[in-house]
């Protein structure tokens, strides 16, 4: 099994870097030439820890707490670890130290310098030293005999010399090395070391070979090949790892002189520093770029190996077990005549425990390896990933422990709980530190020797000018919004936690209060929202403050807080539910309305996180739905159409370009979709300097096959309406929004589904396409209805007109519920239904009608420009029940509903009884049309249009503009309208009547159909065809000037080109005719329109503004199209 | 060309800025921009960058290629090769100065820049002046010159070519068999 490699990370600046591990192996040390001493968790470890010994640090060394550090100033320092406190300076050089090294029980420490001296230094008194002289060159490298007899050095004479440590005497010396003149000028640094435990072997790494000297004899063992620039012994002396200067590591075991790794760099640099792990089999390398790695599970091939090589260890073994038996503490060597017994527990303790090493010392409960395990993961805080690579060789080092009696617990490990936040800060310790960045501003800390300070910044520098605080009480936790600045600092010994705002929107000259926290209670989160503030305790308490400084609401959180988010009224608590198992965190989230109307809408709901991820931000989108991204660069939103779920909206990993790249999120937009954060290289937040910028990335939900046109339609769709649900929020508790963005909104969707519809129906997916018509809105179903019976399926035709009726009259029914509901207590409404059209009949009547008069005049205007003149898909969706029975005029039923919505304001009886008389009525005569309308689709014939035609009772055009003002006056008493209406739909009416006036056939057919049927004159084709010319000449001319003067146009041609347009306009009717049967034009709306004179001047209104309906709709099914041949 | 009306060309060239104040899209003649959201980064042309930035309306993230290491590369390629290397900019010459004259605060290591830029202009002048110089003195009848921005086009542009016109003529002079019609020319 070969071991595994992960990827190099960037650990130090480039150069010249060294790595140990501590003595229970918990932790990676590397230094670098950036002089900094970083110490790592894990591999994974985002924010080591670092401790500046210098200007640049050449070598590292371990042992007892204390870190030795050879450094640029040419000495040799003492820190102690982990705390990396100074403690002194061991020795002075005059010139760099290149290597330092600690002898095996950690008292003494040796330091080779580039002034050919070698100096053996005791760690307690640093007086105590011994000086080695002898090397002609700079001291490369030195190794302590772990018998604590000799002292091996290499050094740039080309020599390695053995030295005698009691008398300082060189015991031998050979010339390897190529010679040269200084440390920066070898071919390699040649870190020589003996083997572990019994000391009997020096490995020096010798141009391309690893060279092993036998003690006592110093004789050339052997060798084991490749060129090389490090050795390093695995603790139990059994085996060998090399690096080398053109990145290669190679293991090998000693006794059978076989390499069982080899390991190639990502990119070939040098490695400069190599270390085992002292209990597992791993090893830390570093190269000469600054580069940390970590091999894992090296030497697993063991046991496959050791029958093979079992008869070579025996001979081996032989070789030197004569004098080796001196030196063995009996457990190093398995005995060779069994080779197979013992191995397997050997083999773990031989790599967790070598006999005879000096480590014992430190840990001194040998066997309790669960309990170092467990010590492990506690220490490396929020568990990373590599827990996988962890266990596996826990789980290895487990297996004797289980052979001691000890209690041992296998099952999953709880999980630490992760420490409170706020959204959008950078850690604590830092230096520099970001206390929030969010869409109102930042605020940043320093905190160094000269300057303890807050600096508040405000984006939009309107809302307030930028500010600088002294940050005398040390606050940790900041929150920012358009009104105030909230701090808290936790408590010290003498003073409470306090709970600091300054409130700069107040308009009186006291800006700032302070709350104390009664005694032990530290503030653990706080936020900011509209009008208020609220902090979470230790105390399991939230409590909430008035933006002024009033004490209001306080209530009891399950468990400790993790974070708080504030927008409007809303506050988001995400706090510890329980205890999470391997890995994972178990937090719930409590959302609270307190406005006005105070209400809690989740009610401590379990927070689904990423497994294995911790929560990172929390917030709200600037639209005010609830949003939060943990630790695996998940954002999800709530989506509160779908019984308020969570719903993951963008993987910002996915972004990435590097494995240990970020995006630190600041904020998020619904309307555009933005997800607004910062890109950090190689790290989870960004630092203060440089200035960070702001980046902007898509959302994306997690649709399958996104690939294909299909599912990018249905991600699209999807997103467009999980991201304007929030309208129907705010719509619903009152706020104001965009109604153009709405109806944008509505209009992509519907667009959306109808593209989804033709490539349904181009892969003859019927039964879908029938499930993608039950998403759309009423009039969209028309058009697929027309689509498809246009392509020559009416079957589908057929079906989807049945559901059209269905629907139809389902949202009668709710709609007539609805208003009988709403006559007793109508603001009681929350239809939380998915499709938008059932969410539009939440809305309040009040509100309905407003919008439908917003949306007439949006009709009005749609009418005069013409350009594509069917905006119904926005348009009708908003219509309410009586446009969507009544399909092709809106317009005249909603009017009707409006005026009758009226009258229940008035609470006249009478017309609300008229009123439920009109919709039980309009049912049947509803089936009755569709069945009509179906029929006709059939057989487009003539006389079938002709049938209808005489079925409908002649209509008489409303001449006198008088009634429809007075009902306009009338209507204006509860809705105002807008003046410029009026004209332009008499000068439509008025150009009727001439152009009827123009041809008699027209005339004749005109007056023969009804106002809905709206036949095309030859004028008005003509009028169509050159609108343009008319408008190039007089650009200035509104649209009854644009109509007056291409009637006087008209009349200026010769009788005979009137004639081919009237021809033209017969040609045409009779299309449009079939059509009109197609888009189940419901003749029995006329009969209602001819009930009551009033309402006859909309219904003729309604109809001329459909008009150019259909040439418009041919155009948008032209651009549905998907080809068909 | 005047250096100024290059330098108008190089003001619709588009930088990055951070602004402090809310505007919707902007329509002009040239296009149009924003919409600008307080601290969220968009692109505006050079000559609006600089009028905010007076204004203290924005702050402007430096372009890419300016940027130390970037610019040391540069001139160290400018000096190697004999031909011109590519810019990073075709304006990087106005761009700089525009930038550094108004926004030098948002700029980190500015006077490094603006040195480093002027070391590369002065290469590569000093390699056009050459080349001019090898040009005439060689005869040649033409030459192709890549990389060479308007700027330093501008530079040498007029003067060279007069010169040549100059040069053409004095030698048409030369040449036996001219008749002593020219001469009277001159």
């Amino acid at each position: 099994m070969p071991s595994t490699q992960k990827p190099m990370r960037y650990g130090h600046a480039e150069g010249h870097t060294d790595v140990c591990f501590d003595d229970t192996g918990s932790c990676i040390v590397t230094c670098g030439s950036d002089g900094d001493v970083r110490i790592w968790e894990n591999l994974d470890d985002d924010d080591p820890k670092s401790i500046s010994v210098g200007e640049k640090a050449f070598s590292c060394a371990l042992k007892n707490g204390k870190l030795i550090t050879a450094v640029s100033n040419n000495t040799v320092q003492i820190h102690t670890f982990p705390e990396g406190a100074p403690d002194g300076i061991l020795t002075r050089f005059p010139m760099h130290v290149n290597h330092v090294t600690f002898s095996p029980d950690g008292t003494k420490v040796a330091a080779g310098a580039s002034d050919f001296m070698i100096k053996v230094v005791e760690v307690a008194d640093s007086s105590k030293q011994k000086t080695f002289r002898g090397h002609d060159a700079p001291v490369l490298s030195l190794s302590f005999d772990p018998k604590d007899v000799y002292l091996a050095s290499a050094s740039c004479d080309g020599s390695v010399r053995v030295w005698n440590i009691a008398d300082q005497t060189c015991t031998t010396s050979w010339l390897l090395l190529q010679k040269c003149n200084d440390v920066i000028n070898a071919k390699s640094i040649c870190r020589l070391a003996w083997q572990p435990g019994t000391g009997k072997l020096l490995a020096v790494p010798v141009d391309k070979v690893v060279e092993l000297f036998r003690r006592e004899t110093w004789d050339s063992e052997f060798d084991l090949s490749d060129s090389l620039n490090v050795v390093v012994w695995s603790p139990c002396g059994r085996f060998l790892a090399a690096g080398s200067v053109n990145g290669n590591i190679v293991v090998w075991n000693v006794e059978t002189q076989q390499c069982i790794e080899r390991m190639r760099h990502e990119k070939k640099y040098s490695i400069c520093g190599l270390a085992w792990h002292p209990k597992y089999k791993q090893i830390a390398y570093t190269d000469t770029e600054g580069n940390l790695g970590l091999l894992e599970n090296i030497g697993d091939v063991e046991k496959p190996n050791d029958k093979v090589a079992s008869a070579v260890a025996k001979d081996y073994n032989d070789l030197f077990d004569g004098d080796d038996d001196d030196y063995l503490n009996g457990d190093t060597i398995e005995p060779p005549s069994s080779p197979k017994t013992g191995d397997h527990e050997d083999d773990a303790d031989d790599l967790i425990q070598p006999p005879g090493h000096g480590r014992r010392a430190v840990i001194d409960d040998d066997d309790d390896n669960s309990l170092d395990i467990g010590l492990i993961k506690a220490s490396s805080g929020l568990l990373e990933k590599e827990d996988d690579g962890d266990d596996q060789t826990g789980g290895f080092a487990a297996l004797p422990a289980s052979s001691t009696q000890q209690p041992f617990y296998d099952g999953p490990m709880p999980t630490p709980r992760q420490k409170p936040f706020q959204s959008g800060s950078t850690p604590v310790h830092l230096m520099h530190r970001f206390m929030v960045w969010n869409s109102v501003g930042i605020i940043r800390c320093y905190n160094d020797e000269q300057d303890n300070a807050i600096d508040i910044e405000f984006h939009d520098t309107s809302v307030h000018h930028a500010t600088h605080l002294p940050n005398s009480l040390s606050h940790t936790m900041a929150d920012l919004s358009t009104e105030a600045i909230l701090l808290a600092c936790e408590s010290t010994e003498e003073l409470a936690s306090k709970l600091h705002c300054i409130h700069f929107g107040s308009w009186d000259a006291n800006k700032e209060w302070t709350v104390d926290m009664p005694k032990d209670e530290e503030i653990e989160a706080i936020c900011l929202g509209q009008g208020w503030a609220a902090c979470a305790t230790t105390a399991l308490l939230v409590r909430v403050f008035s933006v002024g400084g009033v004490q209001r609401e306080i209530f009891s959180l399950p468990g400790p807080v993790v974070s708080m988010a504030g927008h409007g009224e809303q506050l988001m608590v995400v706090y510890h539910r329980g205890t999470g198992f391997d890995g994972d965190q178990c937090l719930g989230v409590q959302l609270l309305e307190l406005g006005m109307k105070k209400r809690q809408i989740l009610h401590g709901d379990p927070l689904s996180l990423t497994r294995k991820s911790y929560l990172v931000w929390v917030g709200f989108s600037a639209e005010g739905t609830p949003c939060y991204v943990d630790s695996e660069g998940i954002v999800r939103m709530l989506n509160r159409a779908l019984g308020n779920t969570w719903i993951p909206v963008c993987n910002t990993r996915e972004h990435c370009k590097g494995k240990y790249d970020h995006y630190w999120v600041v904020g998020i937009h619904e309307n555009p979709q933005q997800l607004r954060c910062i890109p950090c290289k190689g790290a989870r937040f960004p630092p203060t300097l440089p200035r960070p910028a702001v980046a902007i990335l898509p959302f994306q939900l997690p649709y399958c096959q996104v690939a294909t046109e299909k599912g990018q339609m249905e991600e699209q769709y999807w997103r467009s309406v999980v991201f304007h649900s929030h309208v129907d929020y705010l719509s619903k508790n009152g706020y104001e929004f965009d109604e153009n963005a709405k109806n944008q909104a509505v209009k992509e969707q519907q667009e959306l589904l109808m593209k989804l519809f033709a490539l349904s129906c181009k892969l003859e997916r019927e039964f879908r396409c029938v499930e993608l018509a039950d998403l759309m809105t009423h009039n969209v179903v028309n058009l697929a209805i027309k689509y498809a019976s246009r392509s020559h399926r009416l079957n589908l035709a057929q079906r989807l007109s049945d559901m059209a009726v269905q629907k139809a009259s389902e949202l009668a029914a709710a709609q007539q519920q609805q208003e009988e509901e709403e006559e007793e207590d109508f603001p009681k409404h929350s239809n939380a239904g998915y499709s938008s059209s059932a969410t539009e009949w939440g809305r309040l009547p009040g509100r309905n009608a407003q919008q439908d008069q917003e949306v007439e005049d949006a009709e009005e205007t749609d009418a005069c420009e013409e350009a594509e003149e069917t905006p119904e898909v926005h348009r009708e969706s908003k219509k309410n029940i009586f446009s969507e029975w009544t399909g092709s005029s809106p317009d005249n039923s909603c009017r009707l509903n409006k005026e009758l919505s009226g009258s229940i304001f008035q609470a006249v009886p009478a017309v609300a009884a008229e009123k439920v008389h009109c919709v039980s009525s309009a049912v049947p005569q509803l089936s009755n049309v569709l069945d009509n309308m179906t029929k006709y689709s059939k057989k487009t014939s003539l006389s079938g249009s002709r049938a209808v035609n005489k079925q409908n009772p002649p209509v008489i055009k409303p001449l006198t503009p008088r009634p429809k003002t007075k009902q306009a006056s009338a209507a204006s008493f509860f809705q105002p309208r807008t003046p410029a209406t009026n004209p332009v739909e008499k000068i439509v009416e008025e150009r009727e009547e001439k152009a009827g006036n123009e041809s008699q056939e027209a005339k004749v057919t005109e007056q023969e159909n009804t106002e809905n049927r709206r036949p095309k004159t030859g004028f008005q084709m003509w009028l169509e065809e050159n609108r343009a010319n008319i408008l190039t000449d007089n650009p200035d001319l509104n649209e009854a000037e644009v109509i007056k003067e291409g009637m006087s146009r008209f009349r200026m041609l010769t009788s005979e080109e009137r004639m081919v347009w009237t021809e033209k306009a017969r040609g045409g009717r009779v299309s449009d005719l079939a059509e009109d049967k197609k888009r189940k034009r419901p003749p029995a709306e006329e009969e209602e329109v001819s009930k009551s004179q009033e309402q006859k001047p909309e219904d003729t209104n309604a109809s001329k503004k459909s008009k150019p309906l259909d040439p418009s709709t041919n155009n948008r099914l032209s651009a549905f199209a998907f080809k068909q041949s | 060309m005047e250096p100024a009306e290059v330098e108008f060309l190089a003001e619709k060239e588009l930088v990055t800025i951070v602004p402090n104040f809310s505007l919707d899209r902007i329509h002009l003649i040239g296009g149009d921009l924003g919409p600008f959201n307080p601290g969220l980064p968009v692109e505006v042309p050079v000559w609006l960058a600089i009028n905010l930035k007076q204004r203290q309306k924005c702050r402007l993230i430096p372009p890419e290629w300016m940027d130390v290491g970037k610019l040391e590369e540069i001139r160290d390629q400018e000096r190697k090769e004999d031909t011109f290397t590519p810019m990073p900019s075709p304006y990087y010459m106005e761009l700089t100065k525009l930038l550094l004259n108004y926004a030098s605060d948002n700029i980190p290591r500015a006077d490094e820049i603006r040195t480093l830029v002027k070391d590369t202009w002065d290469t590569r002048m000093a390699k056009l002046r050459l080349s001019a110089d090898s040009f005439v003195r060689q005869q040649e009848a033409h030459a192709k010159l890549d990389n060479l921005t308007l700027m330093e086009i501008n530079t040498t542009g007029t003067f060279l070519t007069q010169a040549l016109d100059h040069m053409y003529k004095l030698r048409t002079n030369l040449q036996p068999g001219e008749s002593s019609h020219s001469q009277d020319f001159w």
